[in-house]
């Protein structure tokens, strides 16, 4: 019958459908070794998405180049490309009419007072509060992202307050909080807004504290560090398949950053979330540290993250602690300092120890100190210095 | 030797039984692997009702069956369910990032790769069954073709309901199942005298069993997800997977942890923030979470007896057995519904603390209800206290969730004089007609309470600031939840849409347009069928929810459910194949009927909401299927055998049933609310009477 399948027909059809099936899943990588697969969520840029002008919380972007119509951010290793209507990867710069401009310039979506132990910094000031503001946007894509909210949101997509970066220091001092920290989301992607703020707040002085994934090119980095007296930095893991998979970034350039603060003197502690099945291997620990100890030495504290299900990544039980206390075992065995767990209250780990005479210099209960043997920068028993920056005794106070 | 015509009419009866064991499997292992709310059924649901449907379409192109070819199919049909089986399971880990959970569309796309096969076979091979035997002169119409398949489907549903589901796990079952379709699918190559391939397909079947009854191979299918299984539970309620990761244990239900041990931050905020509000704590209502150091905590104060509430007894037995629960002389674990505990029991409680996750499935938002916050107020004593957890960012609140917690507050209003959110890890209500404090520390000194998270962590993470601004952002003039319009449901799949940046318009407008393309080439009796397997899955997924929403759990029931639709269509089939003359007036009559019924369902919606005896629910399904089925012999009797009917009504059928449960399923219900789906019914329902009234008896 003409137009009708024959069987034969049919059965051809559905032989090469399948054969094609078959071949478009194998390119795909559903039949492929799983370990040659390294799934990449980094973010895209955002074709035709500008606003037509910038809006009363933009600034122009400053560190970029431009051949009059393209531009190219120059702030974070994403080094964005943008043609005229583009937005970041970031979310928070765009190209309009051949300039770039950040979007995330005084308008914060997040202003709190913490301790400085939340951010968390151990040899900082302790117990002192600090002024902590974000606006929205990350230059990563992080599945288990506990402030996604913000971080991948457009700066226009969320609420926000009017702050300049001189509103932001005078606010600070009229609470007497002594340090601002540029954190939550990430502030890499609000670098021109952090940094004219932490001029302002050196020059009144206060304290500049960022808070961030590292992702940042080393010049624009240089310069913000003139004015940076502490962060706190994420090393996610140690394996750049990780940090593409889970984060959507890339390792080198976080080694990178840890290396140049260390360089320009600014006092900085690093966070590793142990994220079960991911960030957990006792090896690759290893060799995080014997980095760490090379490039940077045995000074800077390590604080390791118990992970709980978040945002994507629900799909993982909760680190065990047994886990934290053996990376953190390696990590002291492998001659890292000062080696923190965190999310585990009541835990030894929370606790800094002299690491020559390993008696207890600071006693912790969460965010309250309930002992303080430091004198100077001294531990008050064998008076080895002790890292970090240190003021008056928290609890003479 | 036993005669073809019993053979394929076996097979067929096989086939049912096959399809509708592996469908009620698959439903609950995509409700396991993607946290099991609604919109899982209604996708698994809908991928299958439609691709079976394109299977039968295809059929039609078919002009000179083989028997041999019909009979390959019929044994890979009996063969493909464990295969399918351990894809899901199995490709989740190849197509995901291990550990993420996916977005709508990637769920659909999994879904649909995964049952396509066996969904296209079976709905391919039961007209193409049809063409076989009157190839053969065996002559064979549609209706019995219908009629015959529905016995299948009958005997597998309610082998799987009642006998199947409470003794074994999926491997074995579909090893049971596909028995009687590997029988008849050797008894034919025995017939055609295809020994070679007889011989191939003997060592595939015992290759097929020796995999399907090995308890160790199940256990391993599920490890790439879960990591290493200590025990592996298929309750009547869901999954329970406990697996050990060092000398920790987590406990996951569908596919989600639930519980990992020491969580103390958890523990001491949902047990202190309300119990230290309290003067004297006597008798304590937990609903779930008493895994851990919960029951601990709750001791601080000396409490007179914890009534601690989880529905599924596999879970606290298992929980038992590791010492996950201690037990304690003020402990009495009920396995029960909480809202139905809640409704039977006579004490009076000091705290009711639920401890459960964000309201996304219609069985937990009955936990965030108007009704519920009725109820709990009734069994409270003077000033007693109610505490749930929602989830929160601590450092910005969004739109989005500022709609549940102010939805969630204007809910809790309603009964209770003093209501406040406390910014913790999570967002945490306190309802009481007494005083609250915000200060939690100076509550538990007052107490001599000792804590390891609370005392050292409060004020600093929840401080006068965030609760401000947490206050500030409650909007009193967002809507109440209720049980029957889930408003925290709709937020819930809201946000889920927006945290995966998707959203579902891109598929509402492809499957309107394919749906409209559909309909212009259909004949009119067949848009009847149409709009019937439309409602029939429309009421279909309306009880499910309804269920869920008075009885607090599905995954059993779903069975029994699909069971009593299944059993209304025969019945329904063969009178309708008996009293097949005058067909338009009768098929109007079932028109009529069909409405009425839908009538009837708003009705009690609407307006009485009463909890009914689950026959009412299941009576309702069976009158409603057997009109379904009535129509379908009916119809094709008016189309005339000439023209074919089987596949074309049968697509017909099935496409409708597939877009029913999706657009009532994830669009209606959790957008709407169960009333205007039901609205929705009747005006389908309407349309096709329109339809009827205006083509009389025509064929087309």
């Amino acid at each position: 019958m003409p137009g009708m399948m024959t069987r034969k027909e049919f059965l051809k059809s559905f032989g090469l459908g399948t054969s094609a099936l078959f071949c478009a899943g194998t390119g795909y990588g559903f039949f492929g070794n799983k370990k040659d697969r390294v799934r990449d969520i980094r973010g895209h840029i955002f074709k035709n998405d500008a606003p037509k002008r910038p809006w009363k919380w933009s600034i122009e972007g400053f560190h970029y180049a431009s051949d009059g119509t393209t531009v190219q951010c120059q702030i974070c290793p994403n080094r964005c490309l943008l043609e005229p209507g583009d937005r970041s990867v970031c979310r928070s710069k765009v190209n309009i009419g051949g300039k770039l401009y950040s979007m995330a310039y005084g308008n914060p979506c997040s202003v709190h007072v913490d301790p400085i132990e939340k951010k968390p910094l151990n040899h900082f000031y302790p117990t002192s509060l600090i002024f902590s503001i974000a606006t929205a946007g990350c230059n990563f894509r992080c599945l288990n992202c506990q402030n996604w909210e913000i971080s991948q949101k457009k700066p226009g997509e969320v609420r926000h307050i009017q702050l300049f970066p001189k509103d932001v220091v005078e606010k600070a001092k009229e609470r007497n909080i002594p340090s601002i920290a540029y954190t939550y989301s990430e502030p890499i992607s609000f670098y021109e807004y952090m940094y004219d703020t932490a001029k302002l707040a050196r020059a009144g002085g206060l304290k500049n504290v960022l808070v961030s994934n590292g992702y940042i090119n080393r010049y624009p980095l240089i310069r913000l560090c003139r004015y940076l007296d502490g962060a706190n930095v994420n090393l996610k893991s140690f394996d750049d398949s990780i940090y593409r998979s889970l984060n959507g970034g890339t390792l080198q350039p976080v080694l990178d950053t840890f290396k140049t603060m260390h360089r320009e003197g600014v006092w900085f502690e690093m966070t590793t979330l142990v994220v079960p099945t991911y960030v957990d291997k006792p090896e690759m620990i290893k060799r995080m540290c014997a980095w760490i100890l090379k490039e940077l030495g045995p000074n800077y504290p390590l604080h390791f993250l118990r992970f709980f299900p978040r945002y994507k990544l629900t799909r993982l039980p909760a680190t065990p602690i047994a886990t934290l206390e053996e990376l953190r075992g390696i990590a002291l065995k492998e001659g890292i300092r000062y080696v923190y767990l965190g999310n585990v209250p009541g835990h030894e780990g929370t606790q800094t120890y002299c690491h020559n005479c390993h008696k207890i210099l600071i006693g912790r209960k969460g965010y309250l100190i309930t002992k303080f043997n430091l004198r100077d920068g001294r531990c008050k028993f064998c008076g080895t210095p002790i890292p970090g920056r240190w003021g008056a005794s928290p609890l003479s106070s | 030797m036993v005669s073809l015509r019993r053979l394929i009419i076996w097979s067929i009866i096989g086939t049912g039984i096959s399809s509708v064991t592996t469908q009620l499997l698959t439903i609950r292992e995509f409700l396991t692997q993607f946290h099991g709310n609604e919109i899982t059924i209604s996708l698994v649901l809908f991928s299958w009702l439609l691709l079976t449907g394109l299977g039968s379409l295809a059929a039609k192109t078919i002009k000179r069956p083989s028997l041999k070819i019909y009979t390959l199919l019929t044994l890979i049909i009996a063969l493909w369910p464990l295969l399918q089986m351990i894809v899901i399971r199995g490709f989740r880990e190849a197509l995901f990032i291990h550990g993420s959970s996916p977005s709508f569309y990637t769920i659909f796309f999994y879904i649909v790769i995964t049952v396509s096969p066996y969904c296209l076979l079976t709905g391919f091979i039961l007209p193409y069954a049809q063409k076989v035997l009157n190839y053969n002169h065996q002559h064979f119409e549609s209706g019995d073709l219908y009629i015959t398949d529905n016995i299948g489907d009958i005997l597998g549903g309610a082998l799987f309901s009642f006998v199947l589901v409470y003794w074994f796990k999926p491997f074995p079952i579909i090893a049971l199942t596909s028995a009687a379709l590997i029988l008849v699918a050797l008894l034919l190559l025995l017939r055609s005298r295809s020994y070679i391939l007889l011989l191939t397909t003997l060592v595939l079947i015992s290759f097929f069993y020796s995999y399907a009854l090995d308890r160790t191979f199940e256990r391993h299918s599920l490890s790439t997800q879960y990591g290493d299984v200590i025990r592996y539970i298929e309750s009547p309620y869901g999954r329970i997977v406990v697996t050990r990761e060092g000398p920790q244990h987590t406990f996951w239900e569908s596919g989600t942890p639930f519980y990992s041990d020491a969580n103390i931050v958890n523990s001491e905020e949902k047990i202190h923030y309300p119990l230290c509000q309290l003067d004297r704590v006597e008798n304590v209502l937990l609903v779930s979470g008493g895994l851990g150091e919960t029951l601990a905590e709750i001791s601080k104060y000396d409490p007179a007896h914890v009534d601690y509430v989880e529905l599924d007894p596999y879970l606290t037995d298992v929980a038992l057995e590791l010492a996950v629960i201690r037990n304690a002389p003020f402990l009495e674990i009920k396995n029960i519904d909480g809202r139905r505990h809640m409704k039977m029991t006579e004490r009076r409680y000091d705290a009711i603390i639920i401890d459960l996750p964000d309201p996304d499935t219609f069985q937990i938002n009955r936990f965030f209800t108007r009704e519920f916050f009725a109820l709990a107020k009734k069994i409270l004593k003077r000033d007693g206290v109610v505490s749930m957890g929602v989830e929160y960012s601590q450092n910005y609140l969004s739109e989005i969730r500022k709609k549940t917690l102010s939805t969630l507050y204007n809910t809790a209003r309603l009964y209770f004089r003093n209501v406040i959110f406390l910014p913790g890890q999570e967002a945490y209500l306190i309802c009481s007609d007494g005083e609250l404090s915000l200060d939690i520390p100076a509550r538990l000194r007052s107490k001599s309470i000792k804590t390891s998270y609370i005392e050292g962590f409060f004020y600093g993470n929840v401080t006068e600031d965030r609760i401000r601004k947490l206050k500030e952002g409650i909007d009193t003039n967002e809507a109440i939840n209720t049980d029957f319009e889930p408003r925290l449901i709709n937020i819930a799949f809201q946000e889920w849409f927006i945290k995966h940046g998707t959203s579902p318009r891109y598929f509402i407008v492809i499957l309107l347009v394919l749906t409209i393309i559909y309909m212009v080439f259909l004949r009119r009796k067949e848009y009847v069928l149409f709009s019937t397997g439309l409602t029939t899955m429309g009421v279909e997924m309306l009880i499910i929810f309804a269920f869920q929403v008075i009885y607090g759990y599905i995954y059993l029931q779903i069975g029994a459910i699909v069971t009593a639709f299944l059993l209304g269509l025969l019945p329904g089939a063969m009178v309708g194949n008996t009293w097949r003359r005058r067909g338009a007036s009768k098929l109007m009559l079932s028109e009529g009927l069909l409405l009425s019924l839908l009538v009837l369902f708003y009705v009690w919606v609407a307006y009485f909401r009463s909890e009914l005896h689950p026959l009412f629910f299941l009576g309702f399904c069976f009158v409603f299927s057997f009109l379904c089925g009535f129509q379908f012999p009916v119809v094709a009797s008016i189309i005339g055998e000439q023209s074919s009917p089987a596949a074309g009504c049968l697509a017909a059928d099935l496409c409708g049933a597939s877009v029913g449960t999706l657009v009532t399923g994830t669009i209606l219900i959790p957008l709407w609310g169960i009333r205007y789906a039901v609205i929705f019914l009747i005006l389908v329902k309407i349309s096709s009477i329109i339809v009827t009234l205006f083509s009389g008896n025509k064929a087309v």
